[in-house]
């Protein structure tokens, strides 16, 4: 072909970058800076947090960590001045100085706030067992729901009303269920702001995540074995549990992590079905074992509203705040990693 | 249809008697698989329950609010407190005006002050309108001391109201007791009840003390509209262009109250102590009232609409920063990011999911709304309208941080919806000879689009339902914002619904009215997330796209 | 249509894709009873002269004694003595020393025990294509059956398994009633005494395979066995 009409075709492919591929290219830039720039901006608050925080928790000379801080209750500062010097105090010790040299004291200005010394264990022996507490509850009850929805179920309308609720479910507001919780377990049952009512509280939220997450895993189960299993005459139940769960669970359990970060990091729910803003004796100091069930606990995410809302901001306060801050979001943010990282492990590893 | 027969009978035997067996385990006529099915439907069954149960905790715990409302506008009207405010409206109407003049001789100095005046000669200039400041506050001393005598009085009879209905609340509380306990107990619990002295109000005399002060009110407005009538007249020319236009401005309001009086006074004269409160008003109180005011010595308000409103503001701020940020990460991971990136951006973003609330809402707290203060205030910026800010917490801020928290959502599900637009669209229109960007704008996103839309919903459902970041950012000032301000009412301070209910729901007295109107303030959260959750439910089931 | 199963003998189905052979199959076992489309709507189908589809007969009792291979080979991802005892434990054997022997016997019985006999205890993922699916006609062998349905045993295989497998059920013949459909009419006609060919849902024609490969009655039969369809 050697004909004029050729050329000019032949020319357009050869041309140089035309206007279009120049503006796709910014536009494709520009794409590239929205995503960046949230990436960024997340990177701004781990950033502030973890160094900010990680200055309180962890500390240059051996043991490197911040021990007193992990593992003592939360007391008073107190902020004497002595001598012209600033001297900070927590509480007990405040208390010793006082008795021990009342004369200093005298006419020396005090300045007082509350939380802002001491540690945070109590608070991280709450937040652990609300979360033990609610996934073990979330896990059976959400665990069996899938179970039935990807074994048992036949289309219909019981089945449609159950992905119903399980989708609407989804979408009420944390603050919802804490209403709902307060409403009926602290109110109506009598359990009063307790583990049980938080507890319940927290299973119910997460349910829907579970439940979905379970039955997704049940159902990447290739349905050879299960007919496997069934043409060697085992019952339906015995073909779940030998020859669909175990294979399920790995699936399960990766999100049930997520799931977990998700309890440990609301907050609304447990305002007034679990959390106390101090209690000073720890979980296990009760008098009869069924008192375990029915006390409130301090917990991490609620320690950090009222040390956020409810102290002033300044030098003396912020280590409490940044501390607690760190801990708690490096700790969700920890679990959150593993469930990720671990689901990118699972995809690899089952492939059927 | 087929059929197997054995030529040998010896292992017929055994089969068939194996076939038959009868089951072991059976309960009430039903197997052992019947009972554990049964067991794992009703563990399905768990979801429905609770939702059920949330609906009904919400709707009973809040059921006695309207009532409770009505009782309590009841007594607002039968004391008079109602009547007070006529003229308590009145009189802070006026104050406007003062406030207004006030502006204006601000302005006026500022101007006098730029012409080179000193400060003792500019203010020499102004004294005209000084002895018009003061005599406009002066005008209006009458209304001030009838309204606070009127007030003492309601403020009063309230007062004993409220002791009469917790009195009486004494007194049936010892007169149930009486039922369940022996005879003498009884006696002694009887006997106490008798000295509970329950004050029977008389409502029309105690009223009739505030409405037989309206000739004094009258009077006094006649004397007020004398008064305006000298001041406008008074009022001085400045020969300055701009604050002359300010004068007249002044002027025309003044005017207007004066003309207004008389209808003050009709309204006055028209109240009714004994108008019943309907149903519908008391409705209204709640959904369409302006103010959220608790534990007044006054009135106790419940108007959800500041609190609706803060919440749907802060939403839609913050789904103006998400929406686009979210979509454009989709796009760029789903689109153009080459593989190890997407490898990276997906985890990071889900990663960001799992921030909780509560240290979005802290780091806003001590680092953001700082920030972006000390940053509002750098001089180059004043063009931006509500620059510099006045608070550090405000809208804004609270929405940045949300925003933060709905474009994973965003992303997620919108990245979900351009994987789901079959490969073979977009090789069919490169093949045409489309640029990427092209197959993008014109294939890829309409294709998305009902995917993107339920993912926007729910991510406007994430974020007017969340709790801890506009607690601790928004500011938290119940008031409709003043939108008069353009732009830049995004940076005043705001209260939300899921704000009120966290704040308040740890100090109320459980059953009281105040307790019931947060309980009616979840109930419209709980309704609001249903509809966006079938809203998004919908739009993708309608516009689902035929899969390969 | 009626059709007899003659025991102790291999009765192939043929016929093309779609024609209903293997729903047919899996109802011989009511692994049918799963899905919700497949219902048996009149008829019966007989063991014994006993209805299988009657409300009596243990469903589970009937899969112990008709076993099935699926066309994709579907060990247990466990170690392959774990897949053979697994039938066993279901059935109540518990005993290490009889459950060893049944595990040999059935690896012997489908000529696989040489091959695997020195990794009992690997996991059955890391067998071969063939060797999986020898494993699996183990596994149902093992809770000795009176009737093992295949299939479509082969269709997954290479050559060389396939022959392997062909072989095998030549052997299995000795003591238990097999069907098996086929896609491949020269598998049926090595391997099976009698063959049913089936077109769009019916019975065509029913006879001994040499019967039907060499004269059939039927010239649908004759068409489709000759390759001029399917």
């Amino acid at each position: 072909m050697s004909t004029p009409p050729v050329k000019p075709a032949r020319r357009s492919i050869l041309r140089q970058p035309s206007w279009a591929a120049r503006f796709e290219a910014a536009f494709f830039l520009l794409l590239r800076a929205g995503t960046y720039g949230v990436l960024f901006a997340a990177a701004i608050v781990f950033l502030d947090i973890g160094i900010k925080g990680g200055r309180v928790v962890f500390q240059l000379a051996p043991p490197f960590i911040n021990v007193p801080f992990l593992t003592q209750a939360p007391e008073t500062l107190n902020v004497v001045t002595l001598d012209g010097a600033k001297v900070k105090m927590g509480d007990r010790e405040f208390r010793a100085f006082r008795d021990a040299h009342p004369e200093k004291l005298k006419g020396a200005p005090v300045e007082t706030y509350v939380y802002s010394a001491g540690g945070i264990f109590p608070n991280i022996v709450g937040t652990v067992l609300l979360v033990v507490g609610a996934m073990i509850i979330a896990l059976v009850l959400g665990v069996c729901s899938a179970v039935y929805l990807s074994e048992y179920a036949k289309e219909g309308p019981f089945i449609r009303l159950v992905r119903l609720s399980i989708a609407n479910l989804a979408g009420v507001p944390s603050i919802v269920f804490g209403l709902f919780g307060f409403g009926l377990f602290v109110v109506a049952l009598d359990w009063n702001v307790s583990l049980l009512a938080g507890w319940f509280t927290l299973a119910f939220m997460v349910l829907p995540i579970i439940i979905t997450a379970s039955e997704e895993a049940l159902r990447t189960v290739p349905k050879g074995l299960r007919e496997g299993a069934l043409a060697l005459g085992a019952t339906k139940f015995q073909t779940i549990r030998t020859n669909v769960l175990p294979y399920a669970l790995p699936g399960i359990l990766t999100s049930s992590v997520l799931a977990i970060a998700r309890v440990a990091g609301e907050t609304a729910p447990i305002m007034f079905t679990a959390a106390y803003v101090v209690r000073d004796q720890m979980p296990w100091d009760v008098e009869k074992w069924t008192d375990f069930f029915f006390q409130g606990v301090m917990a991490l995410p609620y320690h950090i509203y009222v040390v956020a809302s409810k102290i002033p901001q300044n030098d003396y306060t912020r280590d409490v705040q940044y501390g607690t801050a760190f801990v708690f979001l490096f700790t969700v943010a920890g679990i959150a990693l593993t469930a990720i990282l671990l689901r990118a492990r699972l995809r690899e590893q089952y492939r059927w | 249809m087929a059929t197997e027969q054995p030529p040998e009978p010896a292992v017929s035997h055994h089969v068939r008697k194996q076939l038959l067996a009868a089951r072991k385990f059976r309960l009430l006529g039903r197997d052992r698989d019947w009972w554990i099915k049964l067991f794992f439907e009703g563990n399905a069954a768990i979801s429905v329950v609770v939702l059920l149960l949330i609906v009904f905790t919400l709707f009973r715990e809040a059921a006695g609010f309207m009532p409770g409302n009505r009782h309590n506008l009841e007594i607002y009207r039968r004391a008079g407190l109602e009547y007070v405010d006529i003229l308590k409206r009145q009189t802070t109407e006026y104050a406007a005006l003062g406030r207004q003049l006030s502006a204006v001789r601000l302005a006026w100095l500022q101007r006098l002050r730029a012409e080179g005046l000193d400060l003792p000669a500019a203010n020499a200039r102004l004294a005209a309108i000084d002895a018009l400041d003061g005599r406009l506050a002066d005008a209006i001393a009458t209304h001030e001391e009838i309204r606070s005598e009127m007030t003492d009085h309601a403020s009063s009879v309230k007062e004993r109201v409220t002791v009469g209905m917790d009195m009486a609340e004494v007194r049936k509380n010892l007169l149930g007791g009486i039922a369940g306990s022996d005879a003498a107990h009884g006696a002694k619990l009887q006997a106490g009840a008798d000295a509970v002295v329950v004050e029977e109000i008389d409502f029309t005399a105690e009223v009739n003390v505030l409405t037989t002060r309206f000739p004094d009110i009258q009077a006094a407005n006649r004397v007020l509209a004398g008064e305006l009538n000298e001041i406008l007249a008074a009022l001085p020319h400045s020969g300055d262009g701009v604050i002359d236009k300010q004068l007249t401005r002044l002027g025309d309001r003044l005017a207007a109250f004066r003309k207004g009086i008389p209808e003050w006074e009709g309204e006055l004269a028209r109240w009714r102590a004994d108008r019943p409160v309907s149903f519908l008003e008391a409705f209204n109180a709640f959904a369409f009232g302006r103010e959220w005011v608790t534990a007044s010595f006054w009135q106790d308000w419940y108007g959800v609409l500041p609190l609706f409103f803060g919440s749907v503001f802060i939403s839609v701020l913050a789904l103006a920063i998400a929406i686009p940020l979210g979509i454009c990460a989709a796009l760029y991971v789903n689109q153009v990011a080459p593989r190890w990136e997407q490898g990276l951006i997906k985890p990071y973003i889900e990663f960001i999911s799992a921030i909780p609330s509560v240290v979005l809402g802290f780091f806003g707290i001590a680092m953001l709304g700082e920030t972006l203060r000390q940053f509002s205030q750098v001089a180059w910026l004043s063009w931006v309208p509500g620059f510099p800010m006045q608070e550090r917490l405000n809208g804004f801020t609270a929405a940045a941080l949300l925003a933060l928290m709905a474009i994973p959502t965003i992303f997620t599900l919108a990245e979900d919806a351009l994987q789901n637009v079959p490969k073979a669209l977009r090789e069919a229109s490169l093949a045409l000879g489309a640029t990427r960007l092209q197959t993008i704008l014109h294939i890829i996103l309409p294709a998305a689009l009902s995917g993107i839309t339920a993912a926007i919903l729910l991510g406007f459902g994430r974020v007017i339902g969340e709790t801890m970041v506009v607690l601790l950012c928004a500011g938290n000032r119940i008031a409709i914002p003043d939108l008069s301000a353009g732009l830049g009412v995004a940076f005043q301070p705001v209260h939300t619904m899921t704000g009120i209910v966290a704040q308040e729901m740890g100090e109320v007295v459980r059953g009281s009215l105040h307790y019931r109107a947060l309980f009616m303030v979840g109930c419209l959260l709980f309704l609001l997330s249903l509809g966006i959750n079938y809203g998004a439910q919908k739009i993708v089931r309608r516009y689902r796209l035929p899969q390969s | 249509m009626t059709l007899n199963v003659p025991e102790k003998q291999v009765t192939a189905f043929i016929g093309p894709s779609g024609c209903g052979k293997t729903t047919l199959l899996r109802c011989f076992n009511r692994m049918n009873d799963l899905v919700d489309v497949a219902r048996i709507g009149s008829g019966q189908i007989r063991i014994d002269g006993i209805n299988i589809y009657d409300p009596q007969v243990d469903v589970i009792e009937l899969r112990k004694r008709v076993g099935m291979v699926f066309q994709k080979s579907n060990p247990f991802p466990k170690s392959i003595y774990e897949n053979i005892a697994f039938g066993l434990r279901l059935h109540g054997i518990r005993q290490k020393a009889k459950l060893d022997e049944a595990v040999e016997r059935s690896l012997r019985g489908s000529a696989i025990w040489d091959e695997v006999k020195d990794r009992l205890h690997k996991s059955a993922l890391e067998l071969s294509g063939g060797q999986q699916q020898r494993l699996c006609i183990a596994r149902a062998i093992a809770v000795e059956p009176d009737v093992i349905l295949m299939d479509e045993p082969c269709s997954a295989l290479d050559p060389l398994a396939t022959t392997k497998v062909e072989e095998l059920i030549h052997e299995l013949k000795e003591k238990y009633t097999i069907v098996i459909v086929t896609h491949n009419m020269q598998q049926a006609a090595r391997v099976s005494d009698h063959t049913a060919f089936f077109y769009l849902g019916k019975l065509v024609e029913f006879a001994e395979t040499q019967k039907i490969f060499m004269n059939p009655s039927n010239p649908q039969t004759e068409a489709y066995v000759s390759g001029r369809f399917g």
